[in-house]
């Protein structure tokens, strides 16, 4: 069974969430047998989720009964939503209530009302072709709007939630804390590693600064906590450092570089309260975690993402594409295992694709790999920024740009602040303005500036120099 | 510019509004763009400008316009 939950103990607490709610193992399986219920064959669904047992029990009753589901941000807006929904023609939708968004009324056969107001919108969209290995999608990108989406598969969920939950050493006296959203990949990995093994889950939709975030924590005996580098930016303003947290073991951090000062931080913390801080990478393409640094290795290897997870193999490569076996080397990091995902999809037709990966993922991350092993991201080759967790693709906001205002303009930055450079500065603020809506991010990350000496070929094309 | 000038700029830089937009109602229940973001970003501006340290609580409770100058009070912060 999916995350082995008929072989934990049945009536311990699986899952609790803002709601009150909470869920046995045994329950989860009951609950998920009856949502299939309503579904009864392998075909697509979108689920709009936020981290409630609701949202979960619609995913987890998905994969265990191979049914595929996009799993999407509750706060998706409609724009977006039209798109996917017309790219890839669900047949079903199961959304909470907050979320006005809905299907056109000649698309519904029928609408079944579930807990808490959730709702199931069945559509007369035909039943896709998929791939039949094919598990779950999620989006590349939470945020610039894009439809690509990366395709898992069955073994990629099973063995990345074996894999971390090995890496953690976690057990059934372990409770985690899932406030990162379950429709992001290290989300998702947080709450299917725990259960895996037998662990509770507290799904929260509190942010840290809210002090029902903080009520939980203790309330709930917290031994896990699991964030992104701006999580811990808010831990270290927020004083976490003087905060009693007795129940907290293990502190771990993924989504991106943390920097230094915060790593040093965290490693003292953890040192100094005989705790774990463990450090680790990962991408969606990887279904979430490929690389962690082991507790004892923190005040040693500062800044470092360590080495390869349990059953993962981490390499580097030269620009020709050859794996260079010098221990000490620089280049592009490749990951191998179970967990790399299927590939993308941009349309229904995608879902039918096999394996492109074939279990090698090319990272798009230039590393340094040190005399003893340690692996030390330095730059990225890929066109994305990532601002506060989320995945900023450079050449999406550009595009953007381009079909909004019909300008020019060029994308850089660093996983702080997107930087927009346009000719026009008088359109400044309102290309602020339009890309913080589309993307959501904070507009003081985004600086709009000067685009000089744009070079133009003769038949008045951009040359991109930098 | 005074005490409360330099507040003042410094909520409307953060939420992106003119500074007579703020009054009693602003806040994170009525203001759209007010998440763990920009109230990381407020208290952060409000420390650096007035050299203050907030306390955790203080930072969990910085939740609204008014709240804000009750606050700042406690560090003796006239505005």
């Amino acid at each position: 069974m999916f995350l082995n939950i008929d072989l934990h103990k049945s009536d311990a607490i699986a899952l609790v969430d803002d709601s009150g709610l909470s869920i046995t193992f045994n329950e989860l399986i009951t609950k998920s047998n009856e949502f299939y219920k309503l579904i009864d064959k392998r075909t697509l669904i979108f689920i709009l989720a936020d981290n409630s047992i609701e949202s979960f029990i619609a995913f987890y009753s998905c994969i265990q009964n191979k049914v595929v589901p996009l799993l999407l941000s509750s706060n998706t807006n409609e724009e977006l939503l039209n798109n996917l929904y017309e790219k890839y023609v669900p047949e079903f939708i199961y959304k909470i209530p907050s979320n006005n968004w809905r299907p056109k009324n000649e698309n519904i056969v029928a609408t079944y009302l579930k807990e808490n107001g959730f709702e199931l919108i069945q559509t007369n969209n035909i039943n896709p072709i998929l791939f039949d290995e094919l598990s779950f999608l999620l989006p590349t990108s939470g945020s610039t709007g894009s439809p690509k989406l990366v395709r898992h598969s069955y073994t990629n969920l099973d063995s990345s939630a074996k894999n971390v939950s090995e890496l953690f050493k976690i057990d059934n006296t372990h409770t985690a804390i899932a406030f990162l959203p379950m429709y992001y990949t290290m989300g998702l990995s947080v709450i299917m590693s725990h259960l895996n093994s037998g662990a509770k889950v507290v799904l929260t939709n509190y942010s840290l600064t809210d002090r029902l975030f903080w009520n939980l924590m203790k309330e709930q005996k917290v031994t896990t906590f699991t964030g992104v580098p701006y999580s811990f930016e808010l831990l270290d303003k927020l004083r976490f450092f003087r905060m009693p947290l007795p129940d907290l073991k293990i502190i771990t951090q993924g989504g991106g570089k943390l920097k230094e000062d915060l790593f040093i931080k965290f490693a003292q913390y953890a040192t100094d309260k005989l705790i774990q801080f463990i450090p680790t990478y990962g991408q969606t393409e990887g279904t979430a975690r490929m690389a962690f640094l082991e507790p004892s290795m923190t005040q040693l290897k500062v800044g470092s993402i360590g080495k390869a997870i349990p059953n993962g193999y981490l390499g580097v490569i030269n620009n020709s594409g050859e794996e260079i076996l010098i221990t000490e080397a620089e280049g592009e990091m490749i990951y191998k295992g179970k967990n790399v995902t299927l590939g993308y999809a941009e349309c229904k037709e995608d879902l039918t694709k096999g394996d492109d990966n074939k279990d090698v993922l090319i990272t798009g991350d230039i590393v340094k790999r040190d005399a003893d092993g340690f692996y030390f991201i330095i730059g990225r080759k890929k066109r994305f920024l990532k601002i506060y967790g989320y995945r900023i693709s450079l050449d999406e906001v550009e595009m953007l740009i381009k079909n909004q205002f019909h300008i020019e303009c060029i994308c850089s930055g660093n996983d702080e602040q997107l930087i927009i450079k346009i000719e026009d500065l008088s359109l400044a603020n309102q290309v602020q303005a339009y890309i913080s809506d589309k993307t959501n991010l904070f507009h003081q990350c985004i600086s709009v500036q000067q685009l000089e000496n744009l070079a133009r070929n003769e038949v008045g094309k951009v040359i991109l120099t930098n | 510019m005074n005490n409360l000038e330099k507040f003042n700029s410094i909520f409307a830089e953060t939420f992106n509004v003119d500074s007579s937009q703020l009054n009693e109602n602003f806040g994170i229940d009525t203001v759209a763009n007010w998440d763990s973001v920009t109230q990381l970003s407020l208290v952060t501006a409000i420390e650096d400008e007035f050299n203050i340290m907030l306390d955790t609580d203080d930072i969990l409770d910085f939740k609204t316009y008014s709240i804000a100058k009750e606050i700042l009070k406690k560090y003796q912060i006239e505005l």
